[in-house]
């Protein structure tokens, strides 16, 4: 082979590369396209587009905290009682003052977030286990807190839910995760430990440490979700956030995210991940498709995109 | 092509065999005859083409051309078993045993059938059978009911060699096996060749070992690029014959150390004091010097790995001192780096590199986590600095953006070397640093301990090759059982057997 052949080959691959990097975005115009077709046009009216904005906030925000999560190559399945429990804080501090019911919130998916990741770094129990553990043990509380009535919030906290209020939370949250993906020093190691724990852990990184602080970040970050939620919806049930979990992967997944994480996270996985998933959940509500067909289509498109996409290279060598 | 018995008709044939990994031509129309009753060398760099035209014949890989013939009929595999079955089996470089398996289970994996009745598995019999196979090989100390785990790497190499040749494959691929084991070990490989070669059945022989490969082989034959270069007989060649071949140009004898009894009095850099690992070694006394290359000789079970991993701070439960210069003590892995310690395990791919990430992110990693400033990463400059390291370093890439994994063994642990040199590290722990390595590489590594031996930096280097440890160090220790045993100090009197002595 030629060196000459081997750069067109290279830019080839690397043609292949980017080319696999906008699939999602594809994926996106496709799906708003396919939807506007079925739909006759109705998904991309102002009223359809401003409905699936006000959805997008809770989901767009607890999906930056997992995409952190996912990157190191682990699971957080509790996320959905999370944003229940750290909902009903919400609701019950916002009688005192609003600051410390959003305060409480961080604290609280903190606190678990924590849990999480001790359980996980302390007794080397693989993630989705010990978050499918806490996700029960959270949905038993937000069961028992809310036995006798929905935990309601002081009824003036819906004058919170004004799109550039939730827009700045939103904003934040991104920018913030975006900066520290890209510019800080932690980026690099979240991705170098989904590609290779002990080869990380033998360079230097404290791996322990980071796993714990994902973890922490990814319940802070809900906690942030849970006060949007609040203002929103003003009082709060035992169901709030059930399946909210399955939601955020699949919106990562939809989004690009390689389930293995790894060097191939692209940050922009939560944003358009996010409206993937929520184009798609309202799409299928608009062409009159009853609950159960609506999941089985969600599973049949979550089940292909993860087939079309993981990663079977990622542990082939070439000898 | 010249091969010793062209009247007989082949029992393998390759045809035109091809195949590409993206931009790489792994292997470029090789074909290849094998003849009954021939143990024939297959040898090459690394990135040559060998382990990969194996793979092509065990169905591991998917060929992108030609095709295989055995006896004469169309060899098309899509599996281990399937390849089983047509009388081809392989021992593979890496672990070839899948844990969560007893030793049997291991052996007769695909072929449980013969012991199942009415769908279940008679796992007594199987054992039965195992432990007997065991047995008659000699290795009566690996018990076919135990977990495969319960065993270190070399005896799932034994538990390996049975599976591959129990059932009398006429084509036994051993690839690159011998690397991991041990003097008795190999001597009870070459039995099994020896003994497949006289019922008249062939062995594919590949490794680094080129004197191995002279002295157990019939006829030797040389990849290069993917290529098929030629086919000589072993009988008359010599090493340089071999590495001409390989290398495409003259290489002359001089990748070790020349220079004898000029030692610098350097002072003392590190010492060690009491180290025990438990079950690996106890009691560990020794002293690193500045300017000096440390070796430690051994078994590959005498604990000397660990020893290493130990003095990084990386081994689980560790007692016992390890002390730099300045008196700072040394008990983590971040300590150590933040101290300058180097560690290139012989784990390449588990522990040393992140195979699945950039040659960038690799060489940044160890200085980016000891990098206490917390301020935006200038990625241009991150950039420059992985370039440069691994240009120092001449690591053939496609650019510093590329995936750890695509690169050859040889280039990989440049990368290891570069993200150290990138550190600044003043004391390197080299375990191994040229396992499965190739000629040319191998002296670009033994330039560059050469060189840092000068600067006043310290080496601790591990290995199992006793004329690599003859060649670059300035003292040996050789431990045996998980202790020192004896002390040599570089010379060039320094014979062999004396050191091998000491081991047993």
């Amino acid at each position: 082979m030629t060196a000459q052949d081997s750069t067109v080959q290279m830019k080839q691959s690397q043609w292949g590369q980017r080319l696999k990097a906008v699939y999602p975005l594809l994926g996106l115009i496709f799906i708003v396209s396919a939807f506007a077709v079925l739909t006759k046009g109705q998904i991309l009216t102002p009223r359809s587009i401003r409905l699936i904005l006000s959805q997008v906030y809770p989901l767009l925000i607890a999906s930056a905290g997992v995409f952190l999560v996912m990157t190191i190559g682990s699971l957080d399945f509790s996320q959905g009682s999370l944003l229940g429990l750290a909902s009903i804080v919400v609701s019950a501090l916002s009688f005192y003052s609003v600051p410390l019911a959003i305060l409480g919130g961080i604290l609280t998916g903190l606190a678990v977030g924590l849990l999480n990741g001790f359980f996980h770094v302390r007794f080397r129990i693989p993630s989705f286990i010990v978050t499918i553990c806490t996700m029960y043990l959270f949905r038993g509380f937000c069961a028992y807190l809310t036995t006798n009535a929905p935990v309601s919030a002081i009824p003036t906290i819906t004058a919170f839910n004004q799109d550039w209020i939730k827009l700045c939370f939103a904003g934040g949250v991104l920018a913030v995760v975006f900066l520290v993906f890209h510019f800080s020093k932690l980026g690099v190691f979240l991705k170098s430990l989904g590609a290779g724990e002990t080869a990380t852990r033998f360079s230097g990184v404290r791996t322990d440490w980071v796993k714990i602080l994902v973890f922490a970040a990814a319940g802070a970050i809900t906690g942030i979700a849970a006060f949007i939620n609040v203002i929103k919806v003003g009082s709060i049930t035992s169901t709030a956030g059930n399946q909210f979990e399955t939601q955020i992967l699949i919106a990562l997944v939809l989004g690009g995210m390689p389930i293995s994480g790894g060097a191939k996270s692209r940050f922009f996985a939560v944003p358009i991940g996010t409206l993937i998933s929520l184009i798609l959940n309202n799409g299928l509500v608009m062409i009159g498709l009853d609950t159960a067909m609506q999941q089985l289509v969600k599973g049949l498109i979550f089940l292909a995109v993860v087939a079309l996409t993981i990663d079977r290279k990622a542990l082939q060598t070439i000898k | 092509m010249t091969t010793a018995n062209t009247a007989l008709k082949p029992v393998l044939q390759a045809v035109g065999v091809d195949k590409s990994f993206g931009i790489t031509h792994a292997v470029n129309r090789v074909s290849l005859d094998l003849y009954r009753g021939e143990i024939r060398g297959l040898i090459g760099e690394n990135g040559s083409g060998k382990s990969t035209f194996c793979s092509l014949l065990t169905g591991i890989h998917k060929l992108d051309g030609g095709h295989f013939l055995i006896d004469g009929d169309m060899l098309a595999v899509r599996n281990q078993i399937e390849a089983n079955n047509r009388g081809v089996s392989i021992i593979v470089q890496e672990t070839g045993t899948l844990p969560g398996l007893t030793v049997a289970e291991n052996i007769f994996l695909g072929n449980e059938k013969q012991f199942t009745r009415f769908g279940v598995k008679n796992t007594r019999a199987m054992n039965r059978r195992a432990q007997k196979l065991l047995d008659d090989y000699g290795f009566s100390h690996i018990r076919a009911a135990q977990a495969i785990e319960s065993y270190n790497f070399e005896n799932r190499k034994l538990v390996e060699i049975v599976k591959a040749t129990y059932f009398k494959p006429l084509v036994l691929i051993v690839d690159e096996t011998t690397t991991a084991l041990s003097q008795s070990g190999r001597d009870e490989l070459y039995k099994i060749m020896q003994e497949t070669r006289a019922d008249n059945r062939t062995v594919i022989f590949i490794s680094h070992d080129l004197p191995e490969v002279l002295s157990h082989t019939d006829n030797i034959s040389v990849l290069r690029d993917g290529e098929l270069i030629d086919t000589v007989k072993s009988a008359g060649t010599t090493e340089d014959d071999l590495k001409r071949l390989m290398v495409g140009r003259v290489l002359d004898d001089r990748y070790y150390r020349k220079d004898y009894g000029e030692r610098q009095a350097g002072s003392l850099a590190l010492s060690v004091r009491g180290l025990c690992v438990p079950g690996q070694f106890d009691d560990l006394d020794l002293d690193l010097y500045k300017g000096e290359i440390l070796g430690i000789g051994g078994l590959s079970e005498c604990g000397m790995h660990e020893v290493g991993k130990a003095i990084f701070g990386a081994s689980y439960h560790r007692t016992g001192s390890v002390t730099l210069a300045d008196g700072s003590s040394i008990n983590t892995v971040t300590e150590a780096i933040r101290k300058g310690i180097a560690y290139a395990s012989k784990d390449r791919e588990m522990e040393s590199l992140v195979v699945n990430t950039t040659i960038k992110d690799n060489i940044i990693l160890p200085t980016l986590s000891q990098t206490a400033a917390v301020k935006p990463l200038n990625h241009k400059a991150l950039k420059r600095f992985a370039v440069k390291y691994a240009n120092q370093l001449s690591v053939k890439m496609t650019g510093v953006e590329q995936y750890v994994n695509q690169l050859s063994g040889g280039n990989k642990q440049k990368v290891v070397l570069a993200r150290w040199l990138g550190k600044d590290s003043d004391i390197y722990i080299l375990d191994s640093p040229t396992r499965g390595i190739d000629v040319k590489v191998k002296a670009d590594i033994y330039a560059l301990m050469s060189d840092l031996r000068s600067q006043g930096k310290s080496i601790l280097m591990i290995s199992e090759e006793m004329q690599e440890l003859m060649g670059m160090c300035d003292r040996i220790l050789i431990m045996k059982e998980g202790r020192i045993n004896a002390e040599f100090a570089r010379s060039r009197d320094l014979r062999e057997e004396d050191i091998i002595q000491k081991m047993l």
